[in-house]
């Protein structure tokens, strides 16, 4: 029974990591841009769930939604007063931006909040065990699969079937294109911001509630496994990213079982050797793209 | 309808467009010819907003279209299939229909919008829920010219169609453009094909090196000597490219 | 004729001493009037010039954003540390250490050299793949490759202590062997710019494919131009940790990483004299800050403790430049002595390799 215990942490693990990643390629595939502040989004609804729970009497739930509301504002105000203003000129500036807004982000909670950690209440359900066919688990695993799979499927819902949606993946493929077709590129990114909050959003909910705590720092351990995750599964493409995050976690979990405690000192040095190793070799990722893509130049 | 005067357009250092002048009326089809680097995809580019103008004007139905972006071009009424078809290979052929008709909001207009491409390209039919970068290059050529169809345009830009087509293709590209000429459609078609557009142009410019060389009708352009050279050879059939 | 090639050669170098005099101003004002703590903040700031030096090397010259490069720092801090240390505070400062290593004791300037060269040794071995790549492929595995030095760093308790502060390294670092160290690197760096190598780099960060096309073979002039980096930075490296005397792996991470970026940035990457200026200016500005921080926390004005004033005043200054110059404030240009031009000869010999 050990091992299906084991087995429901490890998707519970990857789907919060499929959840992570595309948040993050989003962004990436329409703007070709790492959003180096895209961990900072977690922190602020980190930050968010902690300041409506220490000072009101809101229920939990709702201090779910104003967290996660907050990180889509926050993303969307990311772009709109720093991206939006460098996104024409080099993607170099457009990277160092990222990584300054990101530096601003976390000093502002330095500031507003305290450098030191904050307990996060949480609700009685996150740290209650369930046991079903004999195998036990917490309920908060049983949480993060459903509410992460629930949120795969309504975004798949999002990309496949609306206008919007089916606008977004057309930007990835070609953003000129699309403004050729009458979609204002503005638009676009906005919703690629806004729906990227929101999985950072989502996915704070679940992050606090491993540790029931928040620091500004926060958001460093999801940024780095976003950036894992999508090299694993590719790039330039949403399922690449929720494949590579849930491979990632997979992988993860298990390393954590069977390497020896000398190696998992390294576990991360290792992944990011990985990552360097699969954008050498393999730069496409596990997922390819079923059409030859053409190169330019 | 529309009107282009003096345009200039640089790339950096190097000038793409020294002096463009043309215009194009109400229900023509209006072709620009010349040898690569003159100038045609600069200035398809420049009236669609890609490209900034350094200098000049361009109107459609009076109004000017300088600084405005492409999404607002489209939305006035003129859209562009550039060079080398640039569907979207990713979507399905439904989902770049679609997206053509982006700037419409009308569900049943849609729905019978879809119909008439369907006449017009029966082969979208059979390719519709296939991924784009799947079909062949005649297939995504055609996709590409329906996709721009969708918006309802006043003024289609066509950027080299025939490009790279195998010649009973081409055949069929060339087809079609006389159809959509034949149903109304305004049509500014940049084509290397000369001898094949100056079968179905009502008016033509030559460009080189970033100005209008010529301006005129078939027939006065195919006196032109330079042209006879050039382009159309000793009467040599199919001698087309440079 | 003569004359005017050799007009045109001093201005082209002219940037180094133009560069040179003030630091060297500066440098004595310091030491004759101010007092122990302003003299510890400018060796800071020569210090920082040398790592924002190096980095100017790969970044500026190729445009590819180079995320390691504080962790080559760090390389060398660590490495020159345990090089000039004494096998008695050894003992003490690294438990752990491998005997091999407790016993190494090397004159200081040797010890420099020492984690220079292992910066830019280790450089060499890993980097040569990676420099195939481009843009965001670039910035993520050099991202990675910081985040495994840094793994690195924290995990090798035998070498470093691990996590914990590594102590007892003599203070070695005076103003006047920061400021020469920084002189030299600017040197340097300058004539590596200048140098075949450079001019080569710089084609390919202008236009890739042109330069490829010319016979350039990029992944070749990235890497010597990486190696050089990490070589300035290790020396950087070696400086910083005999003037700040105890550190932990952190202080080779994010933070000084946005630093150094910073201070490029907002300098201009292109340039020698952007990375000098940059340092200098946001130094300045970020001790002003710094010590209005310090004030209303001393004096109690507000009624909590503020910290992180400093970095997002730093941030919003960055993106601010991002967004106004994103070249930086020198853009591509370096301060040069342009003698008036009496001849039309002059003025070609002096356009041509000069400007950029």
């Amino acid at each position: 029974m050990i091992v299906f215990e084991f087995i429901i942490n490890a998707i519970s693990v990857g789907s919060l990591y499929a959840l992570i990643a595309l948040g993050l390629v989003i962004i990436y595939g329409i703007l070709k841009m790492v959003n180096f502040a895209y961990g900072e989004l977690i922190m602020v609804g980190g930050y968010l769930l902690y300041l409506v729970g220490a000072n009101t009497n809101i229920p939990w739930l709702i201090a779910a939604v104003i967290a996660v509301v907050g990180a889509m504002v926050v993303s969307y105000l990311t772009e709109l007063v720093a991206f939006r203003k460098v996104r024409e000129k080099s993607l170099t500036a457009l990277l160092i931006t990222t990584f300054a807004v990101s530096t601003l982000l976390q000093n502002s909670a330095l500031i507003i909040i305290s450098p030191r950690a904050k307990a996060v209440a949480l609700p009685q359900i996150f740290s209650t065990t369930i046991t079903i066919f004999n195998i036990t688990t917490s309920m908060r695993n049983i949480l993060t699969i459903v509410v992460s799979i629930a949120m795969l499927v309504g975004l798949t819902f999002l990309f496949r079937n609306t206008i919007l949606g089916i606008a977004l993946r057309a930007a990835a493929d070609d953003f000129q294109m699309t403004r050729m077709l009458g979609v204002p590129a503005n638009l676009v990114i906005s919703s690629a911001f806004v729906l990227s909050g929101a999985i950072a959003g989502v996915v704070s909910l679940f992050w606090i509630g491993r540790t029931a705590s928040v620091t500004p720092t926060i958001g460093l351990g999801p940024l780095l496994i976003a950036f894992v995750a999508t090299v694993i599964g590719g790039m330039r493409s949403l399922v690449g990213a929720v494949v590579g995050g849930f491979v990632y976690g997979l992988i993860f979990s298990f390393i954590g079982v069977l390497l020896p405690q000398v190696l998992l000192d390294y576990r991360e040095a290792f992944m990011f050797l990985i990552v360097i190793l699969i954008l050498l070799l393999r730069p496409e990722g596990l997922v390819r793209v079923k059409y030859a893509q053409e190169r330019v130049g | 309808m529309l009107q282009v005067e003096n345009l200039q357009v640089r790339y950096g250092a190097i000038t793409a467009l020294r002096d463009i002048s043309l215009k194009v009326e109400e229900g023509e089809l209006v072709a620009l010819i010349g040898v690569n680097g003159a100038g045609k995809t600069t200035t398809i580019s420049a009236i669609a907003g890609i490209v900034k103008a350094v200098n000049g004007s361009i109107n459609f139905r009076g109004h000017s279209l300088i600084g405005k972006s492409p999404e607002v071009i489209l939305r006035m009424g003129i859209a562009v299939v550039p060079e080398r078809r640039h569907i979207f290979p990713s979507l399905t052929v439904e989902e770049n229909l679609r997206l053509g008709a982006f700037s419409r909001h009308n569900r049943s207009e849609y729905r019978s919008d879809l119909d008439e491409t369907f006449t017009l390209f029966p082969i979208l039919k059979e390719r519709f829920r296939q991924i784009g970068g799947t079909l062949s290059g005649g297939e995504q050529q055609q996709l590409a010219i329906a996709r721009s169809l969708m918006a309802h345009p006043q003024l289609l830009m066509l950027d080299e169609p025939s490009l790279g087509l195998a010649p009973t293709l081409v055949d069929q590209i060339f087809t079609l453009i006389i159809t959509l000429r034949s149903r109304g459609t305004t049509i500014l078609l940049v084509e290397q094909n000369v001898e094949r557009t100056l079968e179905i142009a009502d008016r033509l410019y030559l460009l080189n090196t970033g100005r209008v060389e010529m301006e005129g009708s078939p027939e006065q352009l195919k006196s032109h000597a330079a042209i006879k050279d050039v382009y159309l050879g000793e009467g040599k059939a199919g001698g087309n490219q440079l | 004729m003569k004359r005017a090639r050799l007009i045109a050669w001093l201005s082209r170098y002219s940037t180094i001493v133009i560069l040179a005099v003030p630091i060297l101003l500066v440098a004595a004002f310091t030491e004759l009037i101010a007092g122990t703590l302003l003299i510890r903040l400018v060796t800071a700031m020569f210090v920082s010039m040398i790592i924002v030096l190096g980095m100017q090397v790969f970044m500026g010259n190729s445009g590819i954003l180079a995320w390691a490069h504080v962790g080559f720092m760090g390389i060398g801090a660590y490495v020159a540390a345990l090089c000039s240390m004494t096998p008695h505070i050894k003992e003490i400062a690294i438990p752990q250490v491998y005997p091999f290593l407790l016993n190494l004791q090397l004159p200081f300037w040797l010890s420099l050299l020492v984690g220079s060269a292992i910066a830019a040794l280790v450089a060499a071995v890993i980097s040569y793949p990676l420099m195939r790549l481009s843009d965001a492929a670039a910035a993520i595995t050099s991202f990675a490759l910081l985040i495994i030095i840094h793994a690195v760093l924290v995990h090798w308790d035998r070498v470093t202590n691990g996590p914990r502060t590594l102590f007892g390294i003599e203070e070695y670092t005076t103003l006047w062997i920061s400021v020469s160290g920084a002189i030299l690197m600017l040197i340097l760096a300058y004539f590596f710019k200048e140098s075949s190598l450079g001019l080569r780099l710089r084609a390919s960060r202008e236009d890739y494919h042109a330069a490829s096309a010319m016979g350039i073979n990029i992944t070749q002039v990235r890497y010597l131009s990486f190696v050089v980096s990490a070589a300035i930075a290790g020396f950087g490296g070696g400086l910083f940790a005999h003037y700040i005397t105890s550190f932990t792996p952190d202080a080779f991470y994010l933070i000084e990483t946005f630093n150094v970026l910073a201070m490029l940035v907002v300098g201009g990457p292109l340039g020698i004299s952007g990375a000098v200026i940059g340092t200098i200016l946001v130094t300045v500005a970020r001790e002003g800050v710094r010590a209005v921080e310090n004030t209303i926390n001393l004096n109690h004005l507000l009624p909590f403790e503020v910290i992180g004033l400093t970095e997002v005043f730093l941030a919003t200054v960055l993106i601010l430049s991002l967004i106004l110059r994103p070249q930086g404030i020198m853009g591509s240009r370096e301060l040069r002595w342009k003698p008036k031009q009496s001849s039309g000869e002059a003025n070609e010999l002096d356009a041509q390799p000069a400007s950029e």
